[in-house]
């Protein structure tokens, strides 16, 4: 439905783009996960026909990107881009129209993406005056109306509290029951890995991974982090390069990559002399496999000093808790 | 054909509406025309009659409180309005054409004029003032007016506002002195020679030496037909640049 072939895109002789390629299948949701800065917004912006392709061939429903295929595509942005003083439905009427529906027909699906996203409440109401939560359901409403086969979604849930964000998230997977084929980009990794079907992770233009999330974990040589807080990191590194594990520093936290798998009181027990504030273990997850793949860990200072720490040296309440 | 109708009409419907809901630029496009006629109608009238004062007054009114501020300041409102709302950017990504986004926003203003002409007309001749001319050439002269309006509103719009704080000043700067060189609010003829000369090339005097004649004397083609003309230059003058100033528009829209 969505195809990205070889795109190449410059600006003033600085590629954002090289050789992008991927597909978004009817039916399927393709996450696109990247630093700011990576070059999504621009795969999306030559998707929507608002910048072209130095080279390479961008197509929806087998036909390059085209003013005929923006009828193809529904755009819900990142930013609220409404009519504030216009209410909801007069919003939701003005995009139909803007893609042909009119009359009756405009009237029938107003009604009916109104009720599918609990708008009908709402219906009457200037934008102006609906909270944030609503106000982006609107502007997701407002891609809804022309029934397009694919949709792009641009950090949807953006700003959202945890209810509407979950009520939003049910909404595209219907969409997607449905047969669409929805783009997302989002910064919210729970957010990709709980709706998508694939994931495709760019790094300074490049993707530099795409799978399911089970084909993604499989590119990581780990089978679990463990994440330790101590103050003597140092014996932390002693300890890992003794056992064989890799260290990664991510978000501030020191990270322990098990190349198998451990019972938790078998990771306690290795860690045996070792002052830790506390340790607690995790499967590879989303963050995991994006922070790796896109550098987003720091490599661990070389270790100072070394000093042996003994068990009875570590301080009571210092040893591994959960 | 069909569809770029349809499209104009969505678009001039969408500007009406917001308008509609946005009562304070409703008040200020009904309110200071009405109350600017009738202090300049009084104030012309001294202590004669107030019919023909009324005549004389209510043509530079409509052109200059009424159709400058809509015509002229609501393209610009309506273009930094929709940039920053991101709405533009958003219409970019439909099929809809920008020569309908364009010729829909005119449209609005047309029909905003047409109100504001028929605001001006009745409080005149609630006043004993009346329409003598011809009501086509009338029309034309309207229709030159506000196309010349929006051209402008769409060139300062596209060119040089960005934000809704920017509206109002290239609208004032440059708006209110050929308002006052164009002999809106007191006569042309007590304009210095080389003032007049300069005031040629200002398209508010054509408008309202065309259109002061032809309302209040009923004046023709052959009185009134070189400053129809010019004007019919100055409108496709306008309606050029700002055209042009909205291709550069949405050629930096996309790519921001």
């Amino acid at each position: 439905m969505i195809e990205f072939k070889a795109v190449k895109k410059s600006f003033d002789g600085k590629p954002v783009l090289l050789d992008l390629s991927f597909h978004v299948e009817p039916g399927e949701i393709y996450t696109l996960l990247g630093p700011n800065g990576a070059g999504k917004t621009t795969a999306i912006n030559i998707l929507t026909g608002l910048l072209t392709a130095d080279t390479g061939t961008v197509r929806v429903h087998r036909e390059a990107v085209a003013e005929t295929t923006r009828r193809q595509l529904g755009v819900a942005p990142q930013e609220i881009s409404l009519y504030q003083d216009l209410t909801c439905r007069e919003n939701l009427a003005f995009f139909g129209e803007v893609f042909g529906i009119r009359g009756a027909h405009r009237d029938r699906r107003v009604a009916e993406v109104m009720g599918a996203l609990g708008l009908d409440p709402w219906a009457g109401t200037p934008i102006a005056e609906l909270s944030g939560g609503w106000r982006r359901r609107v502007n997701l409403a407002a891609a809804l109306v022309p029934e397009p086969p694919a949709l792009v979604l641009d950090e949807p849930t953006a700003g959202l509290d945890i209810e509407s964000r979950h009520h939003l998230w049910r909404l595209i997977e219907g969409l997607r029951a449905s047969g669409v084929a929805v783009l997302l980009t989002t910064h919210l990794l729970d957010e990709a890995e709980r709706l998508s079907q694939r994931i495709g992770i760019l790094d300074a233009g490049r993707l530099v991974a795409e799978g399911s999330i089970s084909e993604l974990r499989q590119r990581i040589s780990a089978a679990q982090v463990a994440e330790i807080v101590s103050d003597d990191e140092d014996s932390v590194r002693d300890r890992a390069r003794r056992e064989g594990w890799r260290l990664r520093r991510y978000a501030g936290r020191l990270c322990v990559w098990l190349p198998d798998r451990l019972d938790f009181p078998l990771l306690v027990q290795r860690l045996e002399g070792v002052p830790v504030t506390s340790v607690s273990l995790h499967e590879i997850g989303l963050e995991h496999i994006y922070a790796e793949l896109t550098a987003g860990f720091e490599e661990p200072s070389p270790p100072r000093d070394r000093a042996t720490v003994s068990a009875a040296a570590a301080a009571p309440g210092r040893s591994p808790a959960r | 054909m069909v569809r770029h109708f349809q499209e104009t009409e969505t678009i001039a419907h969408r500007v009406l509406l917001e308008m509609l809901r946005s009562r304070r630029s409703l008040v200020f496009w009904v309110g200071f025309p009405a109350l600017m006629l009738l202090l300049f109608g009084l104030i012309y009238a001294g202590r004669g009659e107030l019919g023909p004062s009324f005549d004389r007054t209510a043509p530079g009114i409509l052109i200059g409180a009424a159709l400058f501020f809509s015509c002229l300041g609501g393209p610009v409102a309506v273009i930094v309005g929709e940039r920053e709302r991101g709405t533009l950017r958003r219409l970019l990504t439909s099929p809809l054409r920008p020569g309908a986004y364009f010729s829909g926003i005119v449209a609005a203003h047309i029909a905003i004029a047409l109100g504001q002409a028929v605001i001006v007309f009745a409080i005149a001749a609630l006043f004993g003032g009346r329409y003598r001319g011809s009501v086509a050439l009338g029309g034309l002269i309207l229709l030159l007016s506000v196309c010349s309006y929006v051209g402008m509103g769409f060139y300062f719009g596209a060119r040089f506002s960005k934000r809704t704080e920017d509206v109002n000043g290239p609208v004032a700067a440059f708006g209110v002195p050929l308002l006052v060189l164009g002999g809106t609010f007191f006569p042309a003829e007590l304009l210095p020679p080389f003032l007049l000369k300069v005031a040629y090339f200002d398209p508010i005097y054509h408008m309202n030496a065309a259109l002061k004649p032809v309302w209040a004397q009923g004046a023709g083609w052959s009185e009134v037909g070189l400053h129809v003309l010019c004007l019919l230059l100055f409108a496709a003058l306008a309606l050029a640049l700002g055209t042009r100033a909205y291709g550069l528009m949405l050629t930096r829209e996309r790519a921001s």
